[in-house]
């Protein structure tokens, strides 16, 4: 598959979304905040949270683990927002907890399983074995691209 | 060559272009004068042509000199008024000034352009236009000798000679562009403007064959710029007034002017390049100019002299596309102004922040103050008039009209109303579009336009004017106007619309369709307006550019299309509502007015109509769409008494007053919505506690209330577009973040009618005018269907009681056993005739017979009646005494004229007994001295129903709605026995009523009949769930007796 093919990001920043460790490129992560309360908008898919302001601009937070099948978040104090950029327009990823920023070994690289943690093996670029545990390498725009 | 910099050719360029941006119109309005041309007005293109001529040849732009040097000539010939302009000599005139316009848009490629075919097609006009002595002049070429110097210029004789006239003299002015010019602070173009006042530039040119080649080692002390030039300043003062020494004018005489070898103007001909002219072309040329074979460019001056002229160049060349807009002075002035008492206003707003001082509020109000005059400030520089697009318009029509052989005028109006950039820029197409249409389809050749009775020449305007904070666009033509049935049936075909919903439309809503995808009216498809795109494209482009788009039109009388546009698109006024707990911002554009009704009237002016509500607003009726409902919110109220909100779960605004109004679909479930309403009357009132916020929003075609649980405030705000993942709402034109630093989303009016399913169909103006027709009804008029039987006496029936009419011809009616009937339609219908039962006079013989088929208990009956049918509708009153007569009800005056009210039952009775059961005598015999309740809305209904009961020993009350009913019974229910009560009913409905009979203790024992024209099953399981003892059609008296006495006997025995 072309997904897999594709290069593995050098840096990746990890956060939990349920039970899975998931990570993105730290290039398209263009900053985490606190700023959880989002502006519904109603008639909106339901992974949509809704839409914010960030320091004018207006970004639309998408529940990651709604979208990725695993239901709603339920916020808590580590409840973060991961803005990153997907086709060049920020988006507000809401995760359960941030983890770490980690570096990628392109050896550790290997093609995603059908399931990780519950989540549909497509989501992801592949995963990143590490020491006791596995990353997924989420596939931003593959997870969001869908109403592009 | 530093002088030729880019800067020059750039500021050539703009000038140029500006001296063309009006040429056109000029143009065409020497077109039209044509022999009273006005003078300035030639002299005024002339001039223009003329200065981009003068530049070219200084800048060595020679396609372009050549070009504007033969379309100069033509224009002096209309000056010196020895050729009129016409329409052929105007045609190829702004042919050449389009090419000029392309050339100086794209100035390097326009260098090497090849001119020729143009070049050679106006020279032959001014050949064939001027008198047989001077024609040999046009071509015969003059070169000007300098002493010492050879020939400096080639003209051509013609020129001269009109350059000449007037007792000019010729001179040639050198001047040096470093010390003359450069020094001084001025440029080239300045130079030759000035001169340009005092007379005639016949050529210009920098010669620079004396600078020396590049390779020369020494800089040059001097370029000399020769310009040939013709003026009445005396050889006298000649020095004095431009400012030369004298050793540098030469005055010309005969003697500097020698034959010139004539000038072929071949078509392969490639013109010279002034500018690059190598050093030795020049020192000693036996001839140079345009009529010289181009000398070899040196190599290394190519690329110096034109890169930099390439690099500043628009990247598309291919369009106009404006990178640079002109903005005053003063503007940017203003600006410097705002900017810097922003700054100052920051500056204390940190020091009152850092020292804790007060006075903090003064100085926010002075930045706020500061950035709104700021953002005003930026907004007019963005500002440009629409004339800009409406400029091109009169050579759009022109061309067009003359392709089409139609004669058309052109109105323009507002010119000088400005709107954003943007905006201007997005209406080019829509508007070019519209104006084409408008010439193509809508005005009519010259015959078909006499032989409808106007003139030949057809009328197409175009209007901008600011009305309330926005722009609005008009355009205009008195053509043959839109068929909305042909558009009609071409969206049928095409399955836009269903043919069902296309009858509830009215014409504008017809005409309407015009803007969905996919419609094109053009029968044939031309190259100017019908290419299968339309209208619907330029709907999508105004929406885009946040503009709504109407259209008018009345066959044979002209079409109007109305745009109204915001001023800006970055900013726009809009209205902010709540609903649901949020806050949402509705553009103004998209808004008519704000209504908030008062608690206290929501009930007479929020009605529901079928299963919609609608409000009275004015004379007119407009559909209802809760915002909430749309958007799957739940409904917030405040609490008038708590300030508290609260959720506010009433799903209908209004009671159900007024019957079932069934104009798509019979079978719909009659608003269940308010039975439960009434159940909710014992608590406190929701209902009338709070008040009914609606903004009367408009999509365009049409208009319709959109109910909030809130207004808030008029704000402006700045649009901000949504996430992809978001476009697929439908209903958001984008957001913007409030004050409180919230998104707050934007509505798409249009979007949000499109979800409540409220196309401009459905909640179309027709629409509303058949319910409001309808909805009358149910406010105690009489609908009676008028019609003749004897051609001198007039009968009335309840439209209630009418099923249909059927227009039959007299062999259709037969008479089988005894008893006419109807066969139709593959059945048998029995007839009834008046005069079998009462005396009436007969219909003549030959009268056509038309048959109104009524419902009667159990079966369909048709009574036989003549023409002509009408419908009435008003209050009146029936004399039950006067002419009552068996089958005759009473009497009652309409217009004037004695009319005969018919008890169809009656007729139906004693002309068939057999369809009604006998009951034996007692059974239809009153209780002695029982008193019944009759709730009845049609004066005619209660007259007749309290006539029969009264006739059998009862005592009536009668009561004209539900809520009355319920009133007398709680002043004198000890008296009453039973309830008989009709359904449908304005203010409080049969079923209502009968639930709040049930829900009383006092009251729960009394027998409720409910009466209804047309019993239908699931009515009567309504009625039974709502508590009714028994239902009875209106006018079946006897069952109707039968019944009640049945039920009171009953209750005795109980």
């Amino acid at each position: 598959m072309a997904k897999q093919q594709r290069r593995a990001p050098d840096q990746m920043c990890t956060f939990w979304i349920g039970d899975a460790l998931c990570g993105v490129d730290i290039r398209c992560v263009q900053e985490i905040n606190r700023q959880v309360d989002a502006t519904p908008v109603p008639l909106s898919p339901p992974h949509v949270l809704g839409v914010m302001n960030l320091r004018g601009r207006v970004v639309t937070v998408v529940d990651l683990a709604a979208k990725l099948g695993l239901g709603r978040t339920r916020f808590t104090d580590e409840t973060r927002n991961v803005i990153v950029h997907s086709q060049e327009e920020p988006v507000g990823l809401l995760v359960d907890r941030i983890a770490d920023v980690v570096d990628v070994d392109p050896g550790a690289v290997e093609p995603a399983p059908a399931n990780l943690g519950g989540i549909r093996g497509t989501a992801f670029q592949g995963v990143l074995r590490t020491e006791g545990s596995l990353v997924g390498i989420l596939d931003v725009d593959a997870v969001l691209g869908e109403e592009a | 060559m530093t002088i030729l910099d880019d800067e020059t050719l750039q500021m050539y360029v703009e000038e140029s272009l500006d001296h063309l941006e009006d040429i056109e119109s000029d143009l065409l309005a020497i077109e039209q004068a044509g022999a009273g041309a006005d003078e300035e007005l030639v002299n005024k293109v002339f001039r223009a042509a003329h200065s981009i001529k003068g530049g070219a040849g200084f800048l060595g732009l020679t396609a372009i000199n050549q070009l504007a040097h033969k379309l100069e000539n033509i224009l002096g010939l209309f000056r010196s008024r020895e050729l009129v302009p016409n329409p052929d000599v105007i045609n190829l005139l702004l042919q050449g000034f389009d090419r000029l316009r392309d050339l100086l848009q794209d100035v390097d490629a326009g260098r090497d352009a090849d001119v020729s075919e143009l070049v050679v097609a106006l020279e032959g006009l001014t050949t064939a236009n001027v008198p047989e002595e001077r024609k040999p002049s046009v071509s015969e070429r003059v070169q000007v000798v300098l002493d010492g110097r050879g020939p400096v210029f080639t003209v051509s004789r013609f020129e001269l000679d009109q350059a000449l006239e007037g007792g000019k003299s010729l001179y040639v002015f050198e001047y040096d562009l470093i010390h003359d010019v450069h020094r001084r602070g001025r440029s080239p173009l300045v130079v030759l403007q000035e001169l340009e006042d005092g007379g005639v530039i016949l050529d210009a040119k920098v010669e620079l064959g004396v600078v020396g080649g590049l390779d020369s080692e020494a800089l040059p002390r001097s370029i000399p710029f020769l310009v040939l030039y013709a003026t009445i300043v005396g050889t006298d003062i000649a020095s004095g007034v431009f400012d030369l020494p004298d050793e540098r004018i030469h005055v010309l005489g005969e003697a500097n002017l020698r034959d010139a070898p004539p000038d072929p103007v071949a078509p392969e001909e490639k013109p010279a390049v002034v500018v690059a002219a190598p050093a030795s072309a020049s020192s000693a040329p036996p001839d140079s100019g345009p009529s010289a074979a181009p000398p070899p460019r040196p190599p290394a001056a190519d690329p110096e002299s034109r890169a930099p002229a390439r690099s500043s160049r628009p990247k598309d060349p291919g369009k106009p596309a404006e990178t640079s807009i002109r903005v005053h002075v003063s503007l940017l002035e203003s600006l410097m102004t705002l900017a810097g008492e922003l700054v100052l206003s920051r500056n204390q707003l940190l020091q009152a922040v850092t020292s804790g001082a007060a006075g903090v509020d003064r100085i926010a109000q002075r930045i706020d103050l500061i950035t709104s005059e700021l953002q005003e400030t930026i907004m007019l520089t963005r500002m440009q008039p629409v004339g800009k697009i409406f400029g091109k318009f009169p050579r759009v029509v022109r061309d067009l009209a003359q392709k089409l052989g139609k004669k058309v005028e052109l109105e323009l109006e507002g010119n000088e109303v400005e709107l954003d950039k943007t905006i201007i820029e997005g209406l080019n197409d829509p508007l070019t579009h519209l104006v084409r249409n408008a010439v193509d389809h809508g005005v009519e050749t010259p015959s078909e336009r006499l032989a409808a009775g106007k003139p030949a020449k057809g009328r197409v305007s175009l209007r901008a004017f600011h009305e309330a904070g926005h722009v609005n666009i008009e355009i205009s033509d008195d053509g043959r106007g839109i068929d909305p049935e042909k558009i009609v049936a071409k969206a049928i075909e095409r399955g836009l619309v269903g043919a069902e919903q296309a009858r509830a439309m009215s014409d504008k809503e017809k005409v309407a369709l015009i803007f969905l995808p996919g419609l094109s009216t053009a029968d044939r498809v031309t190259d100017v307006s019908g290419r299968g795109v339309g209208m619907d494209v330029v709907k999508t482009n105004l929406d885009k550019l946040g503009g709504v788009v109407d259209i008018e039109s009345s066959r044979g009388r002209g079409t109007t299309v109305r745009i109204k546009l915001p001023l800006t698109l970055a900013i726009i006024p809009s209205q902010i509502v709540a609903s649901g707990g949020q806050a949402f911002a509705i553009p103004q554009v998209n808004m008519d007015e704000l209504l908030r009704i008062p608690a206290s009237q929501v009930k007479e002016r929020i009605e529901i109509v079928g299963d919609a509500e609608v409000v009275r607003l004015r004379d007119r009726l407009l559909p209802l769409v809760r915002l909430a409902d749309v958007l799957g919110l739940s409904a917030k109220y405040r609490d008038p008494a708590t300030g508290q909100e609260r959720e506010d779960r009433r799903r209908s605004l209004a009671d159900r007053r007024g019957r079932r109004l069934t104009l798509d679909d019979p079978g719909t479930d009659p608003d269940p919505t308010a039975s439960q309403h009434e159940d909710r009357r014992g608590g406190p009132d929701r209902r009338t506690a709070s008040a009914v916020s609606i903004v009367v929003a408009n999509a365009g075609a049409f208009q319709y209330g959109l109910v909030v649980d809130e207004l808030l405030d008029a704000e402006e705000i700045v649009v901000k577009p949504l996430g992809r993942h978001l476009k697929g709402c439908g209903c958001y034109a984008g957001a913007t973040i409030m004050g409180s630093g919230r998104v707050a989303l934007i509505l798409d009016v249009p979007g949000v009618a499109r979800l409540a399913r409220l196309t401009s169909v459905e909640g179309s103006a027709r629409a509303a005018e058949v319910k409001q027709q309808a909805l009358r009804r149910a406010v105690g008029e009489e609908h009676l269907l008028l019609f003749r039987y004897a051609p001198t006496e007039r009968f009335a029936l309840p439209l209630d009681m009418v099923q249909r009419i059927e227009r039959v011809g007299r062999k259709d009616i037969v008479t089988v056993g005894g008893r006419r009937v109807l066969q139709y339609k593959g059945s048998v219908l029995p007839l009834l005739a008046l005069d079998d039962v009462a005396q009436v006079g007969v219909p003549d013989e030959d009268a056509e017979p038309v048959v109104l088929v009524v419902r009667l208990p159990g079966r369909s009956a048709g009574l036989l009646a003549t023409g002509p049918v009408d419908a009435y509708q008003g209050r009146l009153e029936v004399d039950r005494e006067t002419l009552a007569q068996p089958g005759i009800a009473g009497s009652t005056v309409i217009d004037g004229e004695t009319v005969l009210v018919v008890d169809v039952v009656d007729v139906a009775r004693r002309s068939y007994p057999d369809w009604f059961q006998e009951y034996e005598a007692g059974e239809t015999e009153a209780r002695e001295g029982a008193t019944l309740l009759l709730a009845e809305d049609s004066a005619f209904f209660r007259g007749q129903v309290a006539g029969f009961f009264r006739e059998a020993g009862y005592a009536v009350l009668e009561a004209e709605d539900g809520r009355e009913a319920w009133d007398i019974l709680c002043r004198e229910g000890e008296k009453i026995n039973a309830v008989v009560t009709d359904i449908e009913m304005p203010h409080m409905d049969g079923l209502a009523l009968t639930r709040k009979i049930r829900a009383d203790e006092r009251f729960r024992h009394l027998p409720v009949v409910a009466l209804t024209t047309l019993a239908e099953d699931e009515d009567i399981e309504r009625g039974r769930e709502a508590g009714v003892t028994d239902y009875q059609v209106k006018l079946d008296r006897e069952e109707l007796l039968a019944s009640v006495t049945r039920l009171l006997r009953t209750e005795e025995d109980a």
